[in-house]
C-alpha cells in the first residue's frame, strides 16, 4: 500500500513538473522584467568554450540591472545547457519559448545547434546572435539571426593578406595545420584560394586531430617542407600542443597564425617562449586593451568577482553580445516584443561598443557581421596578447 | 627514424593507460569505463596540488598516488561490492554511470578551464644519434618500464599476484580455497587506480590539463586489444605498437589519403588483427565448456 | 509477458490471482495474452494519440526523440540482449541510416517510405558485412572491433564529402506523406509513433519465432546450440543484420525529425548511451528497452526540471545552482538503479507489478 501510494505520488509529481504550461500575456516581458533565454554549452567536454562566454553575457545584463535596468525593467537570464548536442539544443529552445516564455534567446549555441534550430527560430520569432562564425548564417538572409563576428573565411583572408601586404612577402612558403572540423576544412579551402589569388600555392597541408597527444609528425612534416609561415585552424588546446611540440624540435617558423578560437591570452600563458612568434586574429578586442569598452569589461568582471576567467577573449565576446542586445532593448523602448526587438537591432549603424567588437551595422536586408578583425601578437614577458593592428577587413581582390 | 622513436614515446603513454585497465580486466573481468575519468582526475589533483598549494613535484605525485589508491578501494567497497555475483553487464553499466558521475564531479570541483601543468622537466630535448626526445618522454618511458617489470614479477611470483589470477579465473573456487576475494579486489582496484594516476600525471606533462583528458583513454583502446586483454606484456607491446603505427601513418600516409588517417589507422589495424587473432596478439584463448 | 487469470473461489467474493492457464494453442501464441494487457495498452495509446492537443511542444519534442531512441534501442537489444553479441558501433549504423535518408530525400527526392526502408536496407547490408568478420570474436574483443568499425564509419562520412556533405552536414527536406507535408512537431509525432509501434510489434513477433529462440540459444550457450543444430553463423549474422536494419530506420526517423544531420551527432558516446538504455532498462526484454530508451532521453530533462523547481522553492539553493549537479545526479541515479536492481527498470517494473498483484500480501 505504501509502495503504491509512493509510486503514484511520484508519478503525479513528475507529470506536473513536465507538463505544466504557464501562460503569459506578452511574451517574456512584463511591466518590470524582461526574461531572456541563453543556450550555451555549460557541461561536457567543450564546456570551456561556453562558460566564459555565457558568464560575459550574464554579467553584462546584471550590470545593466545595476544601472537601473532598461526602460524601467530588470533583466532576467535563463541559461540552458545543451552540452553541444543538437537535439538538446532544440529541446532547450522549445523549453525556453514554450515553458519559460522568454522574450528571446540571445544566443542559440554553436553553428550546428543553430542550424538545427533554424526552423524553430523562424517559427517562434527568436532574434538571436548565434555563437558561430559561418557565412551561412547571413547569406542567405535569415530574418532573426544576427551574425556575430568575422567569419572564418574573412579571418583567413586577412591572415593571408597580412603575409603578403604587411610582411611584404613575395613567395612565402605557407603550411596549414588544421582539424577535421568545419572551421578546419573551410579554413584550409579559404587559405588555399586566397594564396592562389596572390599567385602562391600551399607548400603543406596537415591534419592535427583534436585530441592529439603529440604533434611530432606534423611538426616534422612542416620542418621537412621548410615552411616559413604556419597557419593553424585549430582550437586552443591543439594549438598549445602544436606550439610546444614545435619548440621541442626547435622549429621556429617566422610566424604561426591562429584564428579567433586560439587567439587568447591563454596561449601565451600556456606556451610561454614557445608562443613568441604567434600571431592571432580575433573579432573581439583583447583583454588588456585600453579601449573604453574593454576597460568596462574588466570592471564588470572585477565587480562580479570573476577572478578566474581562463579564456578572456570569450568573456569579452559574451559582453559584446549582451551589449548589443542591451542597446537594442533601449532602442525598442517600452513596447518590447520580438518584432520590435528585431527592428531595433536593424537600426544599428556603425554602432560602437568601445573596442569590444568592431562597429556594428545591421539593416533590414542584411544581418552581416562587421567582417573585421584585429591582429594580436604574443607578449611573452607579460603573458598576454597585444594588439598589432587596428580593425581591418579583407582586401578587395580583383 | 625520428617518427619511430616518438612513436615509442607516445606508445608508452598509451601503454600506461592500458595497464590499469587490463589489470582490472585480468582480475575481475570488468570493463572499467571510468578509467579515463580516473586518469583525468588524478592529473587535475596533481596540478592543483602543485599550482594552488605549491607542493613540489615529487610530494605532489606521492599524494596523488595515495589519493588514487584510496579512491580505488572506496570505489570497490561502495560500488562494486554490492554487485558481486550480478551479471557482468550490470557491473559494466555501473562503471559507465560512475564515469558520468565522476566527470561532472570533476567539472564542479575543478572547473572546465585548461590548465598548464608546471612541468618539472627541463624543456631542452636530448639528442641521441639524431633522434630528439624530450626529458618528459624519457621519464614516461622509464616509469612505464619500471611498472611493467614490477607488475610482471608481482603477478608471476608473488602470493598476492597468484591470488589475483586465481580469483579472476573463478571467483567461487578461489573463495573455497581460502583466498579473501574482498581483499584481492580492494587491492586490484587500488593498484589499477594508482597506475591510472601515474598515467594521468604523465599525460599532464605532455598535454594541456583539462576535463577532455578522459577521451584520450579511448585512443588507448586499440592498444589494449592489440595486446590481448588478458596479458600485461601484451598491453605494453600493444601500446608501443599503436604509438608507432600512429606516428608512421601520420608521417607517411597523411600525404596520400586525405588527412586524418593518423586517427583511423590504429582502429583499422586493430580490426584486421582481430580478424586474424580473435584474442589479440597475446591474449589467452578462452576455453569454454558447455 | 506472462500474466494471470482470475480465479474465483467457490462461494467467496475474494478474487485471488493465480498461475496462467492456457487452454489452447491459440491462447499460447497470442501476442498480448490477457484482456487486461490489451485494455491497458489501448488506454495508453489513446493517451498518446491525444497528447498533441493538451501537451506542451517541449514535451512532444522529447517524446519524438524517445521514439527514435526506442526503435534503435530495440534493435540493439536484439543483438545484445537476445543474441549476446556486444556492439559499440550502433551509432555508426544509425548514422548510415540517417545519411541514406538524408541523401535520398534531399538529393533524389524519393518518398518517405522508400527512404526509410532504404535506410534500413543499407544499414542492414553494412551490418551483415560487419557480422561476418566478427563471427569469431567474443565479449570485449567484439566490443572493441565494433568500436573500431564505428570510428572508421565516422572517418568515411567526414572524408567522403561529395556524398555526405562532410562536415557541413546535410539539410533534410521535410517529409511528405501522400502529399501532406509533416511540417510541425505534432505531425512528425504521429509519424514517429506509428513507426515505433510497428517496430515494437515486429520485434515482439520476431522474438517468439524460431529465429528469436535461436538468438537466445546463442546467447546462453552457443556451443551447446551449435551441437543441437542451430546454425550459429547464419543466426549471428542475421542478428547483426536485423539490429542494423532497425538502427538504420531509427536513423532515418532522426533525419526527418531534426531536419539537419552532421557527423558529430553520431559519436561513440551515442553508442554508449544506447548501451546504457538497454542495460538500465533491462537486458533481453522488449519492455525493458522501451523503458530504458525513454529513461535516458527524458530523465536528464526531468532532473533539470526538478532541480529548477526545487531551486525556486528553496531560495537558499538559488545562487549556488550549478548545472553539473544534474549530470552528476544522472550518473548517480544510474548507479543506484543498478545496484538496487540488477535487472534494470524492467526488474523494478516486475516488482511493482507483483506488489500490485499480490496485494494485500506483500510477497
Amino acid at each position: 500500500m505504501k509502495v503504491r501510494g509512493m509510486w503514484t505520488g511520484l508519478l503525479v509529481f513528475f507529470l506536473v513538473c513536465l507538463l505544466a504550461v504557464p501562460s503569459f500575456a506578452q511574451r517574456g516581458v512584463t511591466k518590470d522584467t524582461i526574461k531572456l533565454g541563453l543556450i550555451l554549452v555549460k557541461t561536457g567536454p567543450v564546456a570551456a568554450l561556453g562558460i566564459p562566454n555565457g558568464n560575459g553575457m550574464v554579467d553584462y545584463m546584471q550590470y545593466l540591472n545595476d544601472q537601473g535596468g532598461v526602460a524601467g525593467r530588470k533583466i532576467e537570464v535563463i541559461w540552458e545547457d545543451d552540452q553541444f548536442e543538437a537535439p538538446k539544443s532544440v529541446a532547450a529552445l522549445k523549453k525556453l519559448i514554450t515553458r519559460d516564455n522568454v522574450l528571446t534567446v540571445i544566443t542559440t549555441g554553436g553553428s550546428q545547434q543553430t542550424i538545427a534550430n533554424l526552423e524553430n527560430i523562424n517559427q517562434y520569432k527568436v532574434p538571436n546572435i548565434p555563437n558561430a562564425l559561418m557565412k551561412e548564417f547571413y547569406d542567405p538572409f535569415q530574418p532573426y539571426i544576427f551574425a556575430m563576428g568575422a567569419t572564418y573565411e574573412a579571418q583567413y583572408d586577412c591572415i593571408v593578406d597580412y603575409i603578403f601586404n604587411d610582411l611584404k612577402e613575395k613567395n612565402p612558403r605557407i603550411g596549414v595545420v588544421y582539424e577535421k572540423k568545419e572551421y578546419g576544412i573551410k579554413g584550409l579551402e579559404e587559405i588555399k584560394k586566397r594564396a592562389k589569388a596572390y599567385g602562391v600555392d600551399l607548400v603543406s597541408e596537415l591534419v592535427l586531430p583534436t585530441g592529439a597527444v603529440d604533434a611530432s609528425s606534423q611538426v616534422l612534416g612542416l620542418m621537412n617542407d621548410k615552411v616559413d609561415y604556419v597557419v593553424t585552424c585549430l582550437l586552443l588546446p591543439p594549438t598549445i600542443t602544436f606550439l610546444k611540440t614545435a619548440e621541442k624540435y626547435n622549429y621556429w617558423p617566422k610566424n604561426v597564425f591562429g584564428f579567433n578560437w586560439a587567439a587568447d591570452d591563454m596561449i601565451v600563458k600556456a606556451c610561454g617562449e614557445a608562443a613568441k612568434n604567434f600571431i592571432g586574429v580575433n573579432f573581439v578586442g583583447a583583454w588588456w586593451d585600453e579601449s573604453p569598452g574593454i576597460k568596462l569589461a574588466r570592471q564588470i568582471a572585477q565587480k562580479y568577482n570573476r577572478t578566474d576567467i581562463s579564456l578572456t577573449s570569450l568573456y569579452i565576446n559574451g559582453i559584446g553580445v549582451s551589449w548589443l542586445f542591451g542597446e537594442a532593448f533601449k532602442r525598442a523602448g517600452k513596447d518590447l516584443t520580438p518584432d520590435t526587438l528585431k527592428a531595433a537591432l536593424e537600426t544599428f549603424k556603425g554602432y560602437s561598443t568601445g573596442g569590444v567588437l568592431p562597429p556594428v551595422t545591421y539593416t533590414t536586408k542584411s544581418h552581416e557581421p562587421p567582417e573585421m578583425v584585429k591582429f594580436f601578437k604574443a607578449d611573452v614577458a607579460n603573458k598576454r596578447l597585444v594588439a598589432l593592428t587596428d580593425w581591418r577587413k579583407p582586401k578587395e581582390m580583383k | 627514424m625520428q617518427l619511430f622513436a616518438s612513436g615509442i614515446a607516445v606508445g608508452c603513454l598509451y601503454a600506461l593507460i592500458a595497464l590499469g585497465f587490463v589489470l582490472i580486466i585480468k582480475a575481475t573481468d570488468i570493463l572499467n569505463f571510468a578509467h579515463g575519468e580516473i586518469i583525468m582526475i588524478s592529473s587535475l589533483i596533481c596540478y592543483f596540488l602543485m599550482a594552488k598549494y605549491h607542493f613540489s613535484f615529487l610530494p605532489a605525485v606521492l599524494i596523488t598516488v595515495v589519493v588514487a589508491a584510496f579512491m580505488g578501494v572506496l570505489t570497490e567497497r561502495l560500488v562494486l561490492r554490492p554487485m558481486l555475483g550480478e551479471p557482468i553487464f550490470a557491473v559494466v553499466m555501473i562503471t559507465i554511470g560512475l564515469s558520468i558521475f565522476l566527470r561532472s564531479l570533476a567539472g564542479i570541483t575543478f572547473g572546465h578551464d585548461n590548465y598548464v601543468f608546471p612541468s618539472p622537466f627541463p624543456k631542452e630535448p636530448i639528442n641521441l644519434a639524431g633522434i630528439t626526445l624530450s626529458m618528459t618522454q624519457i621519464w614516461v618511458m622509464i616509469s612505464t618500464a619500471i611498472l611493467v617489470v614490477f607488475f610482471f614479477i608481482f603477478f608471476k611470483y608473488s602470493r598476492m599476484g597468484l591470488a589475483m589470477r586465481g580469483t579472476a579465473d573463478d571467483q567461487e573456487t578461489a573463495l573455497l580455497m581460502g583466498i579473501s576475494t574482498k581483499r584481492v579486489f580492494a587491492l586490484v582496484w587500488g593498484i589499477a587506480f594508482v597506475t591510472a594516476a601515474i598515467a594521468g600525471i604523465s599525460l599532464a606533462n605532455v598535454m594541456v590539463v583539462n576535463i577532455g583528458l578522459t577521451f584520450v583513454a579511448i585512443s588507448a583502446f586499440p592498444a589494449i586489444i592489440l595486446g590481448g586483454l588478458e596479458s600485461i606484456p601484451g598491453a605494453i607491446i600493444g601500446g608501443l605498437a599503436i604509438g608507432v603505427i600512429e606516428n608512421l601513418a601520420g608521417g607517411y600516409l597523411d600525404q596520400v589519403i586525405g588527412g586524418g588517417v593518423k586517427d583511423v589507422t590504429p582502429f583499422v589495424v586493430l580490426f584486421l588483427i582481430l580478424m586474424i587473432k580473435p584474442y589479440g596478439l597475446f591474449g589467452k584463448e578462452e576455453i569454454e565448456r558447455v | 509477458m506472462a500474466s494471470s487469470e482470475k480465479r474465483r473461489l467457490k462461494g467467496s467474493k475474494v478474487v485471488i490471482r493465480s498461475k496462467t492457464f492456457r487452454e489452447s494453442y491459440y491462447e499460447d501464441i497470442k501476442l498480448f495474452q490477457t484482456i487486461w494487457i490489451r485494455i491497458w495498452i489501448s488506454l495508453f495509446l489513446i493517451l498518446l494519440a491525444t497528447l498533441p492537443i493538451w501537451g506542451n511542444p517541449y514535451v512532444i519534442y522529447l517524446i519524438n526523440l524517445s521514439c527514435i531512441a526506442v526503435v534503435a534501442a530495440l534493435g540493439l537489444n536484439l543483438l545484445i540482449g537476445y543474441t549476446g553479441q556486444i556492439s559499440l558501433g550502433h551509432a555508426a549504423f544509425i548514422a548510415i541510416g540517417a545519411y541514406t535518408t538524408a541523401i535520398l530525400s534531399s538529393k533524389v527526392g524519393l518518398p518517405f517510405w522508400v527512404c526509410l526502408l532504404a535506410s534500413g536496407g543499407v544499414a542492414a547490408t553494412v551490418g551483415c558485412g560487419l557480422g561476418i568478420p566478427c563471427l569469431r570474436l567474443k565479449g570485449l574483443y567484439l566490443a572493441m572491433a565494433t568500436m573500431a568499425f564505428g570510428v572508421v564509419v565516422d572517418f568515411v562520412v567526414i572524408t567522403w564529402g561529395k556524398l555526405t556533405g562532410g562536415i557541413r552536414g546535410i539539410n533534410v527536406a521535410k517529409v511528405a506523406i501522400f502529399g501532406f507535408p509533416l511540417d510541425s512537431d505534432n505531425k512528425i509525432y504521429y509519424f514517429l509513433l506509428v513507426c515505433t509501434i510497428l517496430t515494437i510489434l515486429a520485434i515482439k513477433n520476431l522474438v517468439r519465432t524460431r529465429v528469436g529462440r535461436a538468438f537466445i540459444a546463442i546467447r546462453d550457450r552457443d556451443i551447446a546450440a551449435e551441437i543441437m543444430g542451430v546454425d550459429i553463423t547464419a543466426y549471428k549474422v542475421m542478428a547483426f543484420t536485423i539490429s542494423s536494419f532497425f538502427a538504420g530506420i531509427a536513423g532515418g526517423m532522426y533525419s526527418y525529425t531534426m531536419g539537419y544531420i552532421h557527423p558529430e551527432h553520431f559519436t561513440l558516446l551515442l553508442s554508449v548511451q544506447y548501451l546504457a538504455m538497454i542495460i538500465v532498462g533491462g537486458l533481453g526484454t522488449i519492455l525493458g528497452s522501451i523503458f530504458g530508451a525513454v529513461f535516458i532521453v527524458l530523465v536528464p530533462e526531468l532532473i533539470k526540471a526538478i532541480s529548477r523547481f526545487s531551486a525556486l522553492l528553496i531560495p537558499a539553493l538559488k545562487g549556488k545552482y550549478d548545472e553539473e549537479w544534474n549530470i552528476a545526479a544522472f550518473g548517480l541515479l544510474i548507479m543506484i538503479f543498478l545496484i538496487f536492481e540488477a535487472g534494470g527498470l524492467y526488474g523494478i517494473w516486475g516488482r511493482i507489478k507483483t506488489s500490485f498483484k499480490n496485494w494485500p500480501y506483500t510477497y
